[in-house]
């Protein structure tokens, strides 16, 4: 067979290079992907009889996201001047360009960390949120646990108070309660550690109590004011008239324990660090879902992007025409990034 | 990179001409920061809530059409560009279709707990919350709702 005729080139297909074919194939699907997400917000938020709008409660902070938007679209303009750059073979200055595209992503992410932060740290996550004032209550119960936990992990991991049911508080409180009267320290442990924790072993058993107290008494739903156990709550409901009940335990009973619980010189450090306002929201759990779903993946979007840059600017001065396609490539894939954010702002942090 | 295939070429000496139009790119940023205030401005100002729905979309949707038509040059581009993005476009709005008459409009009556079980435990906790606010302010009472819908 012969090869000696060349075939003619065909001007079949989209007339744009195949890298760039690829790159709009991929946004294809990647305009599905945010749009299911943005679509389904829109739905649930329409079908959800209220939503969370106030910032005290979601701790959105219109002015991050809106410097956010700014720093974004700052950082697009930058990747389209770089391209030109590019077409026009001045690599140095397409460089630079570039290295402001990357460094606004880095600024991009560094607001969106502190975003994070300020929910993280007020317990703003899926599953988290008490979405009614019984929740909130129960909630602090557990946070309030957690704190006893941990106050009685520092007698059993250093061996002043030897078990081997280090997670049976109700058993170690027991312990730690007659520790003041111990004289030695057991076996292997300093004299320094033994005289601190007993110090401050009445304190965390008294801690302990105050947690257990709010705990039976929503075991019971009754009042903090009645008791709920022993025999004077027997003796508190067997006076109970037909049809009457002992009062239920409030919401603003509890806040107002864990405030003065907060303000114990003793304890109060903890309850402080462990325990959250208790302050329910209502649909806050799906709020969370939907807000960290979609800004998390927009987030990764922008790594990835960060990931293309460097990419190109390892190059250094061995940058050439031949990474112009891929800096145009690079510059579309971003600006879809920007695109994406243009519409959660409003979403999130707006409406 | 440009290692396309040799049809690739060709097709690059046609794409080569549709980057000969000249765009202020200055200009579009320029819109687009304004843009950006204006969303900003229409959270701030109080405004009912639909009106301020209608401007910050609006106000998005011309972001968008700016980005798109002249940072990613799709003004500039052939027909493919419709060949590639509606069909697309048409399956990504499917599942928001699909889901709106389910779990978005609610023809029925919602049993979602926050609605029925919670329904009760929500409004006395708005009603405590209204009460509370009166009280540390000495201000105009806030008018606990009822209904829990209403919680923003």
């Amino acid at each position: 067979m012969s090869h000696t005729a060349k075939p003619t080139a065909l001007k079949m297909g989209i007339p744009i290079p195949n890298s760039k074919l690829g790159l709009w194939l991929f946004l294809g699907t990647e305009i599905m992907f945010f749009t299911a997400f943005i679509g389904s917000y829109i739905v649930l938020r329409l079908g959800s009889r209220g939503w969370p709008t106030d910032t005290h409660d979601t701790h959105i902070n219109v002015i991050l996201g809106g410097l956010n938007t700014f720093v974004l679209i700052v950082s697009s303009y930058l990747v389209v001047v770089a391209h030109e750059a590019m077409a026009q073979k001045n690599f140095a200055k397409a460089r630079t360009y570039l290295t402001g595209t990357l460094l606004l992503a880095f600024v991009f992410l560094g607001i969106k960390s502190a975003e994070y932060y300020g929910k993280i740290s007020n317990d703003i996550l899926p599953g988290h949120i008490a979405e009614t004032s019984s929740q909130a209550v129960k909630k602090a119960s557990r946070e309030l646990e957690v704190v006893v936990r941990d106050r009685f992990a520092e007698y059993t991991t250093s061996g002043v108070v030897p078990t081997d049911r280090p997670n049976d508080i109700v058993n170690l409180v027991n312990q730690i309660a007659t520790l003041p009267s111990v004289a030695t320290p057991p076996e292997g442990v300093s004299e320094g550690t033994f005289n601190a924790l007993k110090e401050s072993a009445p304190v965390d058993a008294e801690l302990f109590r105050q947690w257990m107290n709010l705990h039976q008494h929503i075991v019971a739903n009754v009042s903090l004011k009645v008791p709920a156990i022993g025999p004077e709550y027997l003796a508190a409901r067997a006076e109970l008239k037909e049809g009457e009940k002992l009062p239920e335990l409030e919401y603003a009973e509890v806040t107002s324990l864990l405030t003065d619980m907060k303000a114990n010189e003793k304890y109060g450090y903890y309850v402080t660090k462990g325990v959250f306002e208790p302050h329910p929201i209502v649909y806050g759990n799906i709020f969370a879902s939907t807000y960290f779903l979609m800004t998390g993946f927009h987030a990764i979007h922008v790594v990835v992007g960060m990931i293309l840059f460097w990419l190109v600017l390892k190059q250094g001065s061995k940058l050439d025409e031949k990474w112009t396609d891929f800096v145009e490539n690079s510059g579309l894939y971003w600006h879809f990034v920007d695109l994406v954010w243009i519409f959660l702002f409003p979403m999130l942090y707006i409406i | 990179m440009s290692h396309d295939s040799h049809a690739g070429h060709v097709a690059h000496t046609d794409h080569d001409a549709h980057d000969t139009h000249h765009v202020n790119y200055l200009a579009i940023f320029v819109v687009l920061c304004i843009c950006t205030a204006l969303s900003v401005i229409f959270d701030v100002v109080h405004m009912s809530k639909p009106i301020t729905i209608v401007l910050v979309m609006s106000v998005a949707i011309t972001k968008a059409l700016c980005v798109m038509m002249f940072f990613m040059h799709l003004k500039f581009e052939g027909n493919w560009k419709f060949v590639l993005l509606a069909p697309t476009t048409i399956l990504a709005i499917g599942l928001p279709l699909a889901l709106f008459p389910d779990v978005g409009a609610s023809y029925y009556t919602s049993t979602a707990p926050q609605t029925t079980k919670w329904a009760q435990e929500i409004s006395d906790y708005q009603k405590h919350h209204a009460e509370h606010t009166e009280s540390a302010n000495h201000a105009e009472p806030e008018h606990a709702d009822p209904d829990p819908a209403h919680v923003e």
